[in-house]
């Protein structure tokens, strides 16, 4: 600790632009500066990313979506649309509603990616309604990404800790990748003219914050964890009796992304 | 003079230009993280992970809103984020100074923004997550005029703080609810 104080004297706007840049490995907390004199020093929200130094290959991350406890409120599209600027008509994330009558037909629908919330039921529905749901939805970050097997620039790749990111000095904006996603998570972003996706916010976690979608959803219907971590919501949950599935299983990808309570109608 | 096979020697020249070149042009266009993990660009890791916040947690406005924080965190939407309401923290603060205004929902929109995650009529609001109401039948059983907003009753901040407090002068709350200053 007798360094960073030591950093942090010599020139406090340096130090802390660079704890920003999360550059100044093992600082306990991410510390935001306060006008003038002294800083403020958020707390971790995922235990055990701070305070060492962070090792790619020893990481291990889940994402679990309970669409038991999905209200479709849209929070997390609208943080993540902020957090990214993601251009209108395009999502990285988007909250699908599913309804099911008697005669199990299945109306699907998603004004907006859900950007605006539900605020109004469907009245376009004959039948009797059996089912309403929601369904959110991101990139699956597979074990075995299709999307970075047909790359042909090495623009799109798999991180040691689990992530599957995208080069955008790399890409080309061939969109061979946004073909080859099973689970329609991509897009070509017309402000950069390159594939673009949701990263689980990268950026965040390793700071120790959680993706941004998880930290506004108010029903907890979205978590995040580390699995070497026993102690972590993910890992007992992955551990319990609960129903936990992966979308499109056949496709052999292997998601890291686990729906909990999820409905065989959903695809 | 010309011997037999000079032009073999021209051929084998030119490959070992030719080889030359490319391996060079291939070093130098090469970026020098390509391959550290795989093939892509080490360096494009780095690069994600230190993309600028743009989102802070709840925590980052107690210091500035200690008011609103408390009252905030100790009420039935501690699980919402500030941020959701407002706006991120990147468009307010930058480098602890005050930057820009983060926009506050006045009437109408209060009630938008209310009626977006406690509207019953979506029946997929499971009741242990969120408890819903009916408009206006939720007015109606409070006898008041149907163009009342959600904040003359409830606080935005801690929907039950001026509710619970009434409660608790009535006496029609008791134990642990009324212990906890009615938040
Ligand atoms: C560096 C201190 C600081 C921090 C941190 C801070 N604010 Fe503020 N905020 C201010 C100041 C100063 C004002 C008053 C601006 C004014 O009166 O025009 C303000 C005003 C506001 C307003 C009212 C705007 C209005 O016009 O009435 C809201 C809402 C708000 N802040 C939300 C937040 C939220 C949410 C956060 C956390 C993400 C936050 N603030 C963090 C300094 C801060
Ligand atoms: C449910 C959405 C919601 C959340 C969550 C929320 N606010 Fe607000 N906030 C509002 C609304 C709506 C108003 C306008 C209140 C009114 O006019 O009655 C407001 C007003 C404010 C104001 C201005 C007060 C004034 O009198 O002008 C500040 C400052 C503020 N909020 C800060 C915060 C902070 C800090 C947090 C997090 C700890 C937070 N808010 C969380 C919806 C929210
Ligand atoms: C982002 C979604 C969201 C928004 C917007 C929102 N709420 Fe809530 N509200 C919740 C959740 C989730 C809970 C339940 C928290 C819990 O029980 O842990 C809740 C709880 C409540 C409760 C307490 C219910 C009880 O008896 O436990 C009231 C009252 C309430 N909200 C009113 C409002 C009002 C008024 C507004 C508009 C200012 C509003 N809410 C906006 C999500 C929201
Ligand atoms: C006239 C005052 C008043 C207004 C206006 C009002 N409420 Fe309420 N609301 C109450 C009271 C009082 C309760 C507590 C009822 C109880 O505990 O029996 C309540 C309870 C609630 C609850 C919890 C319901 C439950 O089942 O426990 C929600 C959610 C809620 N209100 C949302 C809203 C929303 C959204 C609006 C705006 C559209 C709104 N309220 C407007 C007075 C009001």
């Amino acid at each position: 600790m007798k360094d960073v104080k030591a950093a942090i004297n010599k020139d406090r706007r340096e130090f802390v632009k660079k704890v920003l840049r999360g550059s100044i490995a093992g600082s306990l907390f991410l510390v935001l500066p306060m006008g003038g004199e002294g800083s403020i020093q958020i707390p971790e929200q995922i235990p055990g990313i701070r305070g060492k130094e962070y090792d790619m290959s020893k990481q291990r991350f889940a994402f679990i979506v309970d669409i038991t406890r999905c209200i479709g409120c849209g929070s997390c599209c609208v943080a993540d649309k902020r957090e990214y600027d993601v251009p209108d008509g395009h999502y990285r994330t988007w909250v699908e509603r599913y309804i099911k009558d008697f005669d199990d037909n299945v109306y699907v629908d998603c004004p907006n990616g859900g950007l605006d919330g539900y605020q109004k039921p469907r009245t376009d529905i004959p039948g009797k309604i059996r089912d309403t749901f929601f369904v959110p939805k991101l990139c699956n970050m597979c074990e075995r990404p299709s999307c970075v097997q047909v790359c042909p620039v090495g623009a799109t790749f798999k991180t040691p800790d689990g992530f599957v990111l995208i080069d955008k000095d790399y890409c080309v904006g061939c969109a061979y990748c946004i073909q080859a996603c099973p689970y329609s998570a991509r897009f070509l972003n017309p402000k950069t003219k390159t594939a673009d996706k949701c990263t689980w916010c990268y950026h965040r976690v390793r700071k120790g914050l959680l993706p941004v979608c998880v930290h506004v959803c108010p029903a907890k219907a979205r978590k995040f964890g580390d699995l070497n971590d026993p102690e972590s919501e993910v890992s007992k949950i992955l551990a319990s009796p609960e129903v936990i599935t992966v979308l499109k299983p056949d496709m052999g990808n292997h998601p890291a992304l686990y729906y909990k309570g999820l409905r065989r109608e959903v695809v | 003079m010309q011997s037999y096979n000079t032009h073999v020697k021209r051929i084998v020249l030119l490959l070992a230009i030719m080889a030359l070149v490319g391996y060079g042009a291939k070093k130098v266009l090469t970026p020098s993280t390509f391959g550290e993990y795989g093939h892509y660009r080490g360096a494009a890791i780095e690069k994600e992970a230190n993309r600028p916040l743009k989102h802070m947690t709840n925590y980052s406005c107690k210091s500035c809103h200690a008011f609103e924080w408390e009252i905030h965190e100790y009420g039935k939407h501690k699980t919402i984020s500030c941020e959701f309401c407002h706006g991120p923290y990147a468009n307010h603060v930058k480098d602890g100074k005050y930057v820009g205004r983060l926009p506050v929902k006045k009437g109408l929109e209060i009630k938008t923004l209310c009626i977006r995650c406690h509207n019953k009529e979506i029946k997929a609001r499971p009741k242990d997550v969120i408890k819903t109401i009916k408009m206006p039948d939720h007015l109606k059983s409070q006898h008041v005029r149907e163009d009342h907003i959600c904040n003359q009753c409830h606080h935005v901040h801690a929907p039950l703080r001026y509710i619970n407090r009434a409660k608790k002068v009535l006496g029609l709350l008791t134990g642990k609810e009324a212990g906890n200053e009615g938040r």
